[in-house]
């Protein structure tokens, strides 16, 4: 059975169509990628998944109920990460762990203690004098605490340092062990590659891709600027090199991540004097896939 | 060149177009209110007789000294209309220019609009200066208001422009006090609790000043403001103390804001528990444990209110004796000095009731300012019902501003125990306050049905409470329709203890007040949950 179903989802604010008829099908046991640029509808999507938004039409399904009508059953099952986290300013971070896990339902001490130590966290500040990320870090430890069947996480990485975000993503493939589900949105694709076993992609709206990360494979590839001494103009032939542009000594092209290492091999004797390499963002990628119309 | 000061331009700029609405809604509220009285005091007072007849009555009554001060020129039409605008006036404009600068000082901080604004170039003062140029521009049209319609019923030019500018100075040194609290507080709220017990401190201690007619009232801006003695002797020099006073303050909040860090207090936060204690499982415990500091600051203030309105309602037989004046107007007797306190007990009941208002309505539309946050979405999110989280609130309100009831009274039977050494009120004063608490709970429904109905509307809760403190103390003076005092909830008690205590009316305010927190938790559910 499917963890989280959307069908032809519809979420209208006055005159802005922020979900346009969206399908969404998060499998158990899956971690779910959620991609889609800023303002694509994925906060209002989860939204309406916990009952917090009413779609004006559609229907949403989670863990097999009715989100609007069943949300407080049904969230004793499940625990969410907001996007942007606000906190009580007179409460400190370890109170508000508790009072969030408990009023979820339970609170693991075990899980408590550990994700504290694992996120290096102080929790005897005062919220008000948190940053963006250490704020996030309370919502995070608190739903990590307490075992939840899905796991609703929006953007939970924004604030975070590198490090940290390494600590996430190895306890995010813990919660998979376990066999949780997690949906995860996110407006970079790199996150997403890193931890999702399937990924949707929302814009404007409406979800315009959804399957595996070898179905999706075409969106996973990495951008290549280079300047050589030598002409590359050979490198259009390299396996799975994608648009080769010339202009004068730089080359730029796409290369799917399997042949990155045969185009970089056949770079390599031609004299490189500059080299830059990046995976290709959202925006790109819209811009590559739709052409004018994702701009529009 | 930037200065400490550079982009105060700006930041005014765009603190007028953030309060396109709401500062118009404080001068059409404030200044219409000021300006209906004004307009109105002058024809009921229109033969000699009826002239002198208010200046024997009122002009004498301890309860008008304690609530307005005493005004000069009471045996004037100038001096009967300031003394009928004057409490509405002087504690409006200071809660105007208090609402105004937290709003633009503090709360812009926690917001983090300000920092954003503050990493581009805006000097380290400008937002201190950009406050305190709107909070006096916005006492200067209510003192312009003022002196206008004043001057529209022919009240003299000098009294009336005298007056307008005692109320544009109180205006100014309120928003220094403001200026300071904002700095030494941690948090907006904080700061509000400041200033407001600024204003609370001042307003009384001018009232106990002028009702035992001595030196206190030098010590209140309040006092030096009435002492300009407009309509009466038209002297200026009190306008002294008030600019030194305001401009120590303005250099003690600069000095401040150089000496903390950026949205931070001057105290430094101290480490906190790391657990949370067993009561903060449920909705009912968070909630309580979130309004704690409200509860507290409020319990402290009408305590504080009520000791001492109990302190002075001894000396009223004294004042009745002193004063020949009274007797003459009134008629001497034992009858007279009864009804005389009983008149002034309905007031104070009535008064302090009113001011709870204050309290419920705060409560309340913490739930908007969880919604706003995002905070409610975090908890809406776990196990909680959206009606026990509603719910929750509307408890706190309620058990709150019973608790408060209960301290206002006892306040009132410790304090006239203090001045006679009786304590055979407290039956009396505990149960006389608690007969107005129906409409106190009225108000407070209604601001719950508000938060589920028009969530962001959220300031008709506030509208419902001026809506109140007008009837309350400008009912009388503005001879209002009888349909609009009929709209008011304190109007239908009895008026306990000029009147015998009636169950009826309060027993019929508590089951609507149950009507309206219904369907503010009906209308809550069926809405979306307001995201940030
Ligand atoms: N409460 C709201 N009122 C009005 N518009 C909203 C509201 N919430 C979201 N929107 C609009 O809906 C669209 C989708 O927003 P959101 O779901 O937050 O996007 P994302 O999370 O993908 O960045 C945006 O255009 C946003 O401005
Ligand atoms: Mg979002």
């Amino acid at each position: 059975m499917a963890a989280v179903e959307l069908e032809g989802v519809v979420k209208t604010f006055g005159a802005v169509r922020a979900l346009d008829g969206v399908d969404l099908t998060v499998e158990a046991g899956e971690v779910h990628g959620f991609l889609g640029p800023n303002g694509a509808g994925k906060s209002t999507a989860i939204r309406v998944l916990l009952g917090l938004l009413k779609a004006d039409s559609g229907r949403a399904t989670l863990l097999g109920g009715d989100p609007w009508g069943e949300a407080a059953e049904l969230h004793r099952r499940i625990a969410y990460v907001p996007g942007d986290v606000a906190l009580w300013p007179g409460l400190t971070g370890g109170e508000v762990i508790d009072v969030l896990a408990r009023l979820r339902g339970g609170l693991d001490e075990r899980r408590r203690a550990e994700t504290i130590e694992r996120f290096e966290f102080d929790p005897t500040k005062k919220c008000r004098t948190y940053s963006k990320g250490n704020r996030q870090k309370v919502a995070l430890i608190a739903a990590l605490a307490s075992r939840a069947e899905l796991y609703l996480l929006d953007e939970p990485t924004s604030g975070l340092d590198p490090l940290m975000e390494k600590e996430f993503q190895q306890a995010v493939l813990e919660l998979k062990d376990e066999g949780a589900t997690v949906l995860l949105s996110s407006h970079i694709l790199a996150e997403a590659e890193a931890l999702s076993d399937r990924i949707s992609i929302i814009r404007a709206g409406q979800v315009v891709q959804s399957g595996s990360l070898a179905e999706l494979r075409h969106l996973t590839r990495t951008t290549v600027i280079a300047e050589t001494a030598r002409s590359a103009a050979h490198l259009a032939e390299v396996d799975g090199v994608h648009h080769p542009r010339f202009v004068g000594a730089r080359i730029t092209f796409d290369v799917d991540s399997v042949h990155l290492d045969a185009a970089v091999q056949a770079l390599a004797p031609l004299g490189v004097r500059s080299l830059s390499v990046h995976p290709p963002t959202l925006e790109e990628l819209f811009l590559r896939q739709y052409g004018e119309e994702a701009t529009a | 060149m930037s200065s400490p000061f550079t982009g105060t331009r700006h930041l005014v700029r765009l603190i007028l177009r953030r309060d396109r609405w709401i500062l118009p809604a404080w001068i059409v509220g404030l200044g219409g209110t000021i300006t209906a009285s004004a307009l109105a005091v002058p024809s009921f007072y229109d033969t000699p007789e009826k002239v002198a007849g208010y200046a024997g009555a009122v002009g004498t009554s301890p309860v008008s000294h304690l609530m307005s001060g005493r005004q000069a020129g009471i045996d004037t039409l100038g001096g009967i209309v300031a003394n009928e605008i004057s409490q509405v006036a002087q504690l409006g404009i200071c809660l105007m220019v208090m609402f105004l600068v937290v709003r633009h000082t503090r709360a812009e901080e926690e917001s983090g609009r300000a920092e954003l604004v503050r990493s581009t170039v805006v000097g380290r003062h400008a937002a201190t200066l950009a406050a305190l140029l709107y909070g006096v521009a916005a006492a200067l049209v209510i003192g312009l208001v003022t002196t206008v319609s004043m001057l529209a019923v022919d009240l003299g030019l000098l009294g009336s422009v005298t007056y307008g500018a005692g109320l544009t100075l109180l205006g100014l040194c309120y928003v220094a006090i403001t200026l300071v609290a904002v700095q030494v507080a941690t948090s907006a709220r904080e700061a509000l609790g400041l200033a407001g017990a600024a204003i609370a401190v001042g307003y009384l201690v001018r009232g106990v000043g002028a009702m035992q007619d001595n030196a206190l009232v030098w010590v209140s801006p309040f006092g030096w403001a009435q002492r300009m003695d407009a309509f009466g002797a038209e002297q200026w020099w009190p306008a002294v103390p008030v600019v030194l006073l305001t401009a120590a303050l303005l250099g003690v909040a600069g000095w401040l804001t150089v000496h903390r860090d950026f949205a931070g207090g001057v105290l430094p936060a101290r480490p906190g528990r790391p657990r949370a204690s067993r009561f903060l499982g449920t909705p009912l415990g968070l909630t309580l444990r979130l309004q704690r500091g409200l509860l507290i600051g409020w319990a402290v203030g009408l305590t504080a209110l009520g000791l001492l309105y109990g302190a002075v309602m001894p000396t009223i037989p004294d004042l009745v004796a002193s004063n020949p004046d009274i007797a003459e107007v009134i008629g001497a007797s034992p009858d007279v000095e009864q009804a005389l306190t009983d008149a002034f007990l309905r007031y104070i009941f009535l008064f302090m009731a009113a001011a709870s208002c204050g309290f419920v309505v705060t409560s309340v539309l913490r739930l908007r300012a969880e919604e706003e946050s995002g905070r409610a979405e975090l908890v809406l999110a776990t196990g909680v019902r959206r009606t026990s989280w509603m719910a929750a609130a509307a408890v706190v309100a309620f058990a709150g501003v019973l608790l408060l009831t209960l301290l206002m009274g006892l306040g009132l039977a410790v304090g006239y125990a203090v001045g006679t050494g009786e304590w055979d009120r407290v039956v009396e004063h505990v149960g006389g306050q608690t007969s107005y608490l129906p409409g106190v709970l009225v108000v407070a429904a209604l601001a719950v049905a508000v938060v589920g109905l028009w969530p962001r509307r959220s300031l008709l809760a506030w509208a419902v409470v001026a809506f109140v403190v007008v009837q309350v103390l400008l009912g009388e003076t503005l001879r209002l329709p009888s349909w609009v005092d009929a709209v008011s909830p304190f109007s239908h008690l009895p008026e306990v203890p000029v009147e015998d205590f009636d169950p009826v009316p309060g027993l019929v305010e508590l089951a609507l007040a149950a009507g309206a927190v219904g369907w503010g938790l009906w209308a809550f559910r069926r809405r979306d949950v307001t995201t940030p």
